[in-house]
């Protein structure tokens, strides 16, 4: 069934927001405006033909029957698509709910870390200055008592090299949950890009790992924090080159429309397990082993993101590499 | 508006180098040879940008940004380095720094970004005294 043209003003005119263009995306819809003329249509429509088999069966019932058979089945066909149409933006609510509640989700999680490392960072800044005064009595002693006591010194030596490690956690997790208000400028993003690809170039050639550029010529400035895209960016190339093997592939492309930048990472390394899609923006989530990698690259480029107004979402199939897009709003 | 413009270099063939250039384009920059001296410079003065080299003798440039940031928080700081080391530049990033230059760098190049640091360094001191 055609889709009844909606009048006035073109309704997408009045911006809508990043979920709104995923709602209408999924369900072809334009706007509200547009879903009420459909509605109208599909209650109206059978009920006045309904009205004028009734008519008609007042003057021949041969006529009546043939009528209130093609009313059936207009009926049917508008009970369907209406049908479809409303599963397929109950999908996308679906969708942009869980889209929802995992960014409230890593929101408090972001909050909590951050609380707890503020926490931590007092006791641990007297551990490390205690474990100094220590050393200093335990020279001095040796001085003196002209004793050594170099197990001593070592395990104090331990104890600093330690709690360093627990203090450059504590920082990272401050520093990513400080609020920073971006400072808007125009950005040329693919000079953003091959900028932050050239630091990247010289790890990735002694990986043997290769890594393309696809950035169109005409790609427009977009308004938003330079620094802030360069760490996501940064972030995102890094953690692709932790994901493929030796010989590995690496590709980051941009590109715009009306409405969104965006830019992609995709790999061909290891891919993500399905089970492990939904966590990989969590802080602290790795699957390196302990030591390397705190797990907070990734989730500090979702709060980052996010801070910029934007969105970003993983797709990957396990042993088949992943592909991570940001999508930044052009209208500010 | 003059931009103030601070460069942290230990080699002074560089250095020099650079002075000459941004002179050429009526920009006159100051120089310091470590990150004390770079320091004890923003005591005296306070500068828009700073251009700051990551691989120093002594105290090394991520140490220096990560208390320039401190004592200097609206003051934006240019990492140059030489060797293209992602560690350092993803830590230099999330110290907050503008941005990281790879050397030999492109003079064009760098005076395009020095302005661009200094147009946020000004928007940001704007939106602070909007806010306060």
């Amino acid at each position: 069934m055609q889709r009844p043209a909606s009048r006035g003003p073109d309704p997408v005119g009045d911006n809508p927001g990043i979920g709104q263009g995923i709602l209408a995306r999924a369900t072809g819809a334009k706007g509200w405006k547009d879903h009420g003329l459909l509605l109208w249509t599909h209650f109206l429509v059978p009920p006045v033909l309904a009205a004028l088999v009734v008519a008609a069966a007042f003057a021949t019932p041969v006529v009546a029957g043939i009528l209130a058979a093609a009313v059936l089945a207009i009926a049917a066909v508008s009970a369907r698509g209406l049908l479809s149409r409303l599963s397929r933006t109950e999908e996308a609510r679906l969708s942009l709910n869980s889209q929802l509640i995992q960014s409230q989700k890593l929101a408090a999680i972001g909050e909590l870390s951050a609380g707890l490392a503020h926490e931590i960072n007092n006791p641990i800044a007297i551990i490390a200055q205690e474990a100094e005064w220590a050393e200093h009595v335990v020279r001095e002693a040796e001085k003196n008592c002209n004793a050594d006591f170099a197990e001593v010194r070592d395990s104090l030596r331990e104890v600093r090299a330690q709690v360093d490690r627990c203090k450059n956690i504590t920082h990272k997790l401050l520093d990513f949950a400080r609020k920073r208000e971006p400072v808007l400028q125009d950005v040329d993003v693919g000079r953003i890009i091959e900028d932050m690809a050239r630091l990247v170039d010289k790890e990735a050639a002694y990986k043997n790992v290769t890594l393309t550029r696809d950035l169109p010529q005409d790609l427009p400035l977009l308004r938003t924090d330079s620094p802030l895209l360069r760490q996501v960016v940064l972030n995102l190339m890094t953690n692709a080159l932790q994901a493929v093997d030796t010989g590995g592939r690496i590709e980051v492309s941009a590109r715009a429309d009306d409405e969104v930048m965006e830019i992609r990472v995709k790999d061909n390394g290891c891919g993500i397990e399905p089970e492990n899609l939904e966590k990989i923006f969590n802080p602290f989530f790795t699957t390196k082993p302990p030591g390397q990698g705190t797990g907070l690259g990734l989730s500090m480029c979702h709060t980052l993101v996010t801070g910029m107004r934007g969105e970003i979402f993983v797709e990957s199939k396990p042993g088949q590499g992943a592909a991570f897009t940001v999508r930044l709003p052009r209208k500010t | 508006m003059d931009i103030k413009i601070l460069l942290v270099d230990d080699e002074s063939d560089f250095v020099e180098t650079m002075v000459k250039r941004f002179g050429i384009r009526k920009m006159p920059i100051d120089s310091a040879k470590s990150g004390q001296e770079a320091l004890a410079a923003l005591e005296t003065k306070e500068y828009d940008v700073i251009i700051l080299d990551v691989r120093m003798p002594g105290m090394d440039g991520l140490q220096v940004l990560k208390l320039i940031r401190e004592r200097a928080p609206l003051t934006e700081v240019i990492m140059l380095t030489g060797h293209a080391s992602l560690e350092t530049g993803m830590q230099g990033m999330n110290l907050g720094a503008y941005d990281y230059v790879l050397k030999p760098a492109d003079f064009d190049d760098l005076l395009d970004k020095v302005r661009k640091a200094f147009e946020r360094k000004e928007l940001n001191a704007k939106a602070r005294k909007q806010g306060t």
